[in-house]
């Protein structure tokens, strides 16, 4: 059809358009992208009425799980947001949150030789009872513009306050708003030039907060109220800093709270300022694990709500759309990803090899063999080394014992149909699959569901038409390549990061792909002793590249058992995280473990061409493998050469 | 591309060979790892009457130097000690060179040098040529930093300043380094299409904002930002200073968070503009360690005539 047609025309104009809608709804998935549409899209997480009670809660998830939106859904302005922006339901609400983003860059100002640490507590101490004590105030100044509330704080309590706060005299909410604004430039500068002494007065840790929130507790338009301030990315404070909030948790006052949203081990320092107070779950606050909170079905749930909200606003004129994102992602058994995979040319290449060999019963029985089941006693055979015409004596003679063993290599044995071969050798398809790849992860889904669709726009596919399995493989290659380039950026131990999962995932990789004789699907492992006695004994390197690497998802940990003590590395399972199982090709599956040394940790990263034949040979593994085609433009860090 | 505008050219060309500090006046640098921040003696020779004074360590939280024959130690968090070590340099014509020194060191030190010298004169040399990776992969073409620090205020440049999340505009100044980028970017956290990347544009040489599209071109594709790229010269404050005067008036309500993780005269127009504006602007940058063989040899010199502009803004 000629390009100008204007059928063509339509069609492109629509596409494209289609195109950015897609963009704008799956695109952008980090909340701070979304800005005022953050609350459009706002899904409520089954966790949420834990967060709404008045009791601290520390929110623990990783990058990307969701709780920036699910704390800024909680902040004021996403309640009157949520709330459809009606201002009569300001007053109706039982709290108020106060959303805080802790800036690297500002508590980065209070470190230094320049004073004596105590000093530092001090200073930091004056510091947040002036963030905090102007986050209420702008609160107060936003309350009486919305609900047209005529109000003010005792004058005489004002007064108390900027006392407490050591700010000139204040008689109202405006001055005390005004006097707080000048004191934080001149405690600027003072931070600025802090070598030189001349320290302004500053406040005792926490009072000023609790004289203020005295104050509003005596106003009667907030009776009966709390206050949440909800603090976001705590890992970005120091130690001590950790430990000053810790003391504001342990102590708030009656009517205000804290939430806490942080990395998992981000929140390095338990104790209060007073060493031998720490603050001890669930006696001093609620932990909320996000991933634990949204496992299996109850992940695939919200990720559903999720996905379909967002499909539900795709607007493609005359065009039917999938609306449900299930449907949108259908999977593949086993058995039919095995037939894709070409199953059927290695079962009749079996068959015909035992034809001749094998007695009529035994014959009829094969034939009644699916190919996969087919194709995992060719596994079997090789892993024992035993012929396969003896392995199909065995079925046929009890077939019934057999039903586990399909079970547990059925999966494994996918991994070898097209090894060796150029093109796709697994399949990651389905919603069931990428809520795995996901680990509980609602970006990494997003950005599945987000790639996956663009890709089907691209291939010129309605979105009336389920995504092929082919392009929802694709898209999860495009995003665990993607996630892994991002490592670097994430943070100062992001080199290394990055090294670390191209090591682990070629490992994983090669023992997907030669599974014969080994425990199938191996994508976790676990420290060994190396001598040491405890795990405190891990040098300190490979602890901190370890928790580096959980903090930012390039390792999932578990407890390898139950007594594990939060914070003991060898305590732990470590699995590398399955959104980058499609790009590397290993199973997304928890499934099972090995053991690496220490010392294999940090040769992955500082020599990988060594060390990764090293820990393969281990593993009784050849590294020469090829590289998936995906992987290949690495193959300098691999040191390999296309062949 | 912005229009060319009518503002005074205060950035001069020249080359080592060619540069001669006028006699009478005092010539404040640096030596790092870079072949190109050292001078010879023989230069040094050539220009007579010249009080050369050299920064002999430069730490996180002061540096040292030779002065009056004296060692001393300088808090770059003491503006006393700022003060009187620009009041002990004999001449009222300075030549600031910040070639060998860390953005730590000359930044502080420009803040406090401005009111008190009635001539600074900032010298930068470019690099011959910057070392390329030798595996190279996406945002690391050239083998430029051994590792980061983290972010952290520049001294003296601190701000505890509060802009709610949505207000910000975040302005990185590239480089070749898309990682130092993401990296940067990831702690801004900017609002979704409020990021206006500036390029050095024209590079050092002809072929370097591509190289910069390049290595960038991950987080620049990942927030979009492509579509809002400006340009300002490479080796030019004045430029990169003119250019956030613009975004600044783009986005009138918004706090500038500007990264100068590109060219070091953009990072000197970052802190130019600091120092200027009465707007609110944060300074975020990452603190990189420099690779001992990053770059190699030298090419051009410019001069930049600081103390033309009205540096009053709180920063000064």
């Amino acid at each position: 059809m000629d390009s100008s047609h204007p059928a063509t025309i339509m069609s492109e104009r629509v596409s494209f358009s289609t195109e950015e809608q897609l963009s704008e709804l799956f695109g952008s998935y980090k909340a701070e992208w979304l800005k005022e549409r953050l609350f459009d899209y706002f899904t409520t997480p089954d966790y949420l009425p834990e967060l709404m009670t008045s009791r601290p809660c520390v929110l623990v998830g990783g990058r990307g799980t969701g709780k920036t939106t699910v704390l800024r859904g909680l902040s004021y302005e996403g309640q009157f947001a949520l709330s459809g922006s009606k201002a009569d339901k300001i007053r109706e609400s039982r709290f108020y949150g106060l959303y805080l983003r802790v800036n690297t860059n500002r508590v980065m100002a209070f470190t230094g030789p320049e004073v004596e640490h105590s000093t530092w507590v001090k200073l930091f101490g004056h510091y947040v009872n002036l963030l905090l004590c102007d986050l209420v105030l702008k609160f107060l100044d936003w309350y009486k513009i919305y609900t047209n509330a005529d109000f003010d704080l005792d004058w005489s309590l004002c007064r108390d306050i900027s006392n407490s706060l050591q700010i000139d005299s204040s008689d109202s909410i405006l001055e005390l708003s005004t006097h707080l604004n000048s004191a934080r430039l001149k405690f600027e500068a003072y931070i600025n030039n802090v070598a030189d002494g001349n320290r302004p007065p500053i406040s005792m840790q926490g009072a000023p907060i609790d004289a203020l929130f005295d104050a509003i507790g005596q106003a009667s338009e907030f009776a009966g109220k709390t206050f949440f301030f909800l603090v976001d990315e705590y890992e970005n404070f120091e130690d001590y800093q950790q430990q000053v909030l810790n003391t504001l948790v342990k102590h708030a006052g009656n009517n205000y709270t804290f939430k806490i949203g942080v990395r998992e081990l981000g929140w390095r320092v338990r104790s209060t300022l007073n060493a031998n107070e720490q603050l001890i779950s669930p006696a001093d606050y609620v932990r909320i694990n996000i991933v634990e909170k949204l496992q299996g079905d109850t992940f695939k749930r919200f990720a559903s709500s999720v996905c379909n909200a967002r499909l539900a606003r795709l607007d493609v004129p005359g065009l039917a759309v999938i609306r449900s994102i299930e449907e949108a992602l259908p999977g593949m058994s086993e058995e039919e990803e095995a037939v894709v995979l070409g199953v059927n040319e290695l079962a009749t290449e079996i068959k015909s090899g035992v034809a001749h060999v094998l007695a009529p019963n035994v014959l009829h029985v094969v034939n009644q063999l699916t190919p996969l089941q087919l194709w995992v006693l060719r596994f079997w055979a090789d892993s024992q080394k035993v012929s396969i015409e003896d392995v199909l004596v065995d079925y046929a003679a009890s077939p019934e014992s057999w039903a586990e063993r399909f079970n547990n290599y059925k999966h494994a044995s996918l991994y070898r149909i097209r090894r060796r071969k150029r093109g796709i050798r697994k399949y990651y398809a389905g919603f069931d699959v990428f809520c795995q790849l996901a680990a509980g992860n609602i970006r990494y889904l997003i950005e599945l569901v987000d790639q996956s669709l663009l890709r089907h726009l691209r291939d010129q596919h309605p979105l009336s038409a389920p995504v092929t399995p082919e392009s929802q493989t694709t898209a999860a290659q495009n995003v665990g390549k993607k996630n892994l380039s991002e490592l670097e950026g994430l943070s100062v131990h992001g080199a290394q990061l990055t090294k670390l999962v191209l090591g682990l995932g070629r490992v994983f990789q090669v023992m997907a792909a030669q599974p014969e004789g080994h425990a199938p699907e191996v994508n976790q492992f676990h420290l060994t002793d190396d001598g040491q006695q405890k795990s405190s004994d891990v040098p300190v390197e490979v602890d901190n590249l370890l928790k580096a690497a959980v903090m930012h998802l390039a390792l999932i940990r578990f407890p390898a058992n139950k007594l594990a003590d939060e914070g003991e590395t060898r305590d732990y399972d470590y699995l590398i995280h399955p959104v980058f199982s499609a790009f590397f090709v290993f199973s997304y599956r928890k499934k099972r473990k090995m053991l690496l040394s220490a010392n294999d940790l940090l040769g992955l990263v500082k020599s990988p061409q060594e060390y990764i034949p090293r820990i393969l040979a281990k593993q009784h593994r050849s590294n020469d493998e090829e590289l998936p085609e995906q992987v290949l433009l690495f193959e300098a860090y691999y040191g390999r050469r296309s062949r | 591309m912005g229009a060319v505008r009518d503002e005074p050219v205060l950035t001069i060309e020249t080359n080592i060979s060619a540069f001669i500090p006028e006699p009478g006046s005092s010539y404040l640098f640096g030596t790092s790892v870079e072949e190109r921040s050292a001078h010879s003696a023989e230069w040094e020779s050539r220009a007579a009457g010249v009080h050369f004074i050299r920064l002999t360590d430069q730490q996180g939280a002061f540096f040292s130097v030779e002065m009056m024959g004296q060692q001393r130690k300088v808090l770059l968090r003491s503006r006393e000690q700022l003060v009187q070590f620009w009041k002990d340099i004999p001449s009222d014509v300075v030549y600031f060179d910040i070639t060998g020194l860390s953005h730590h060191i000359w930044a502080p030190l420009l803040r406090v040098g401005v009111s008190l010298k009635p001539r600074i004169i900032g010298v930068y040399v470019e690099p011959g040529d910057y070392r390329p990776s030798l595996t190279p992969t996406e945002g690391e073409i050239f083998d430029l930093s051994e590792r980061i620090l983290g972010i952290a205020p520049l001294p003296g440049f601190a701000s505890l300043a509060e802009s709610t999340d949505e207000d910000v505009c975040f302005v990185p100044l590239l480089g070749f380094e898309g990682t130092r980028f993401a990296y940067v970017m990831e702690h801004v956290q900017p609002p979704g299409g409020k990021t206006v990347p500036i390029i050095g544009v024209p590079g050092f040489r002809i072929e370097y904002p591509f190289y910069t599209y390049h290595g960038n071109r991950a987080p620049l594709t990942e927030s979009r930002a492509w579509r809002n790229v400006r340009f300002a010269r490479a080796n030019c404050p004045f430029s990169v200073f003119y250019a956030l005067q613009d975004i600044a008036a783009t986005y009138p309500r918004d706090t500038l968070k500007i990264a100068p993780i590109g060219t070091k005269p953009h990072a000197l127009g970052a802190v130019l503009y600091a120092m200027a504006t009465l707007k609110p602007v944060e300074l975020v940058y990452d603190h990189p360690i420099r690779k001992a063989t990053r770059t190699a040899g030298t090419s051009r010199l410019l001069l930049y005539q600081l103390s033309a502009l009205p540096l009053a803004g709180s920063r000064a």
